[in-house]
């Protein structure tokens, strides 16, 4: 039940999505991997709409170069540890949201455990072999992750729903090369909001989520093209000879 | 016969934007990219590696739709068919 609070603090989005669908975005609990560039916004965005528990996953500290874009790390926090700066601040903005903070590197072995409780995945994270490990972790679970990426003025979103749609492996079998990348802050704000739009939408059901879909955002000239994806079945995560397969028995 | 080729990201910058190629009838992705790569050396930096291989991890779509990888070497276009190609990025 939402409290007298609750009900006053989001009153200009229950007037859209009902008391019905605050109670669907408290009753969610979405599991952030990456308290970067593309998870700040994500988490401030879900944070203010009151998603009703929020796990932080990072193994990063606060670097100086971080703060062109990563909102929610600030001058003070310069060496701390990221998921703990970022915390304090949503804990700070909504106090109704239960924040609570990871301090790990996602791998192949944890990620599964760091996920099963989730009810949706944001990767926000900026590599692909730990992107690699939250998708195998999301199929193996059955909970959808929405994936965001950049680069420079360039970025790219999707919607996973395992069983459903193409996943990361299905997208992009091969891992795009290149770290520490040139980027401008505004990008990743505008693919980690666009991430916690699609989760908006997903927990509440409204409109529809980019599912098969890979929005390609071109900041240069600010357009958007949207691009048709499948399901390759011959994919190493999803595909007919995976595990994912077997054990859902998609395997015919 | 004249092919749209659409590219994004760093390949914009490179390839410019919407291109109309002009490419002999009966040619295909491969050849189209062989002919995006002699445009400049870094051009072709961006889609072949040294073995002279389309770069693995680029992203081909032709009319909106992604081009499977084993698929690209017996794609043939059509007068007016829609290439994209794109260099995903991985940052966060
Ligand atoms: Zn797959």
């Amino acid at each position: 039940m939402l409290s007298e609070k609750e009900t006053g603090r989001y009153s200009r989005q229950i007037s859209y999505i009902g008391e019905e669908g605050q109670e669907r975005l408290k009753s969610a609990h979405v599991v952030l991997a990456g308290t970067g560039g593309l998870g700040c916004p994500a988490a401030a965005y879900l944070c203010a709409a009151g998603v009703g528990r929020l796990t932080l996953i990072d193994s990063d500290q606060v670097e100086l170069a971080n703060l062109n874009r990563q909102i929610l790390h600030w001058e003070k926090d310069i060496g701390r540890n990221k998921v703990i700066s970022a915390r304090e601040k949503l804990e700070a903005m909504n106090p109704w949201v239960i924040i609570e903070d990871i301090f790990e590197t996602v791998t192949m072995k944890n990620a599964p455990a760091l996920t099963e409780q989730a009810s949706l995945i944001i990767d926000a994270l900026d590599n692909f072999s730990a992107r690699y490990a939250l998708n195998h972790a999301a199929l193996q679970n059955g909970i959808p992750c929405i994936h965001g990426a950049v680069c420079g003025l360039d970025g790219h979103i999707t919607t996973v729903i395992p069983g459903r749609t193409a996943c990361l492996q299905c997208i992009f079998p091969h891992p795009p090369g290149g770290s520490d990348v040139p980027v401008i802050g505004t990008t990743p704000g505008i693919i980690g909001l666009l991430q916690a739009h699609e989760a908006i939408k997903l927990i509440t059901g409204i409109g529809t989520v980019l599912e098969n879909r890979l929005l390609i955002w071109d900041g240069r000239d600010s357009s958007i093209a949207t691009v048709h994806l499948e399901r390759d079945p011959e994919c190493r995560a999803c595909g007919i000879n995976s595990s994912y397969a077997t054990r859902t028995g998609e395997r015919q | 016969m004249k092919v749209v080729v659409r590219a994004f990201a760093r390949f914009r910058e490179v390839v410019g934007d919407v291109n109309t190629l002009d490419i002999p009838e009966g040619s295909g992705i491969q050849e189209l990219l062989t002919a995006l790569g002699a445009r400049s050396h870094e051009c072709r930096d961006l889609l072949f590696d040294e073995e002279g291989r389309v770069r693995e991890h680029i992203i081909v779509m032709v009319n909106r739709r992604r081009l499977a990888r084993n698929a690209i070497a017996s794609t043939v276009l059509s007068e007016e068919d829609e290439v994209a190609i794109y260099p995903p990025v991985a940052g966060g």
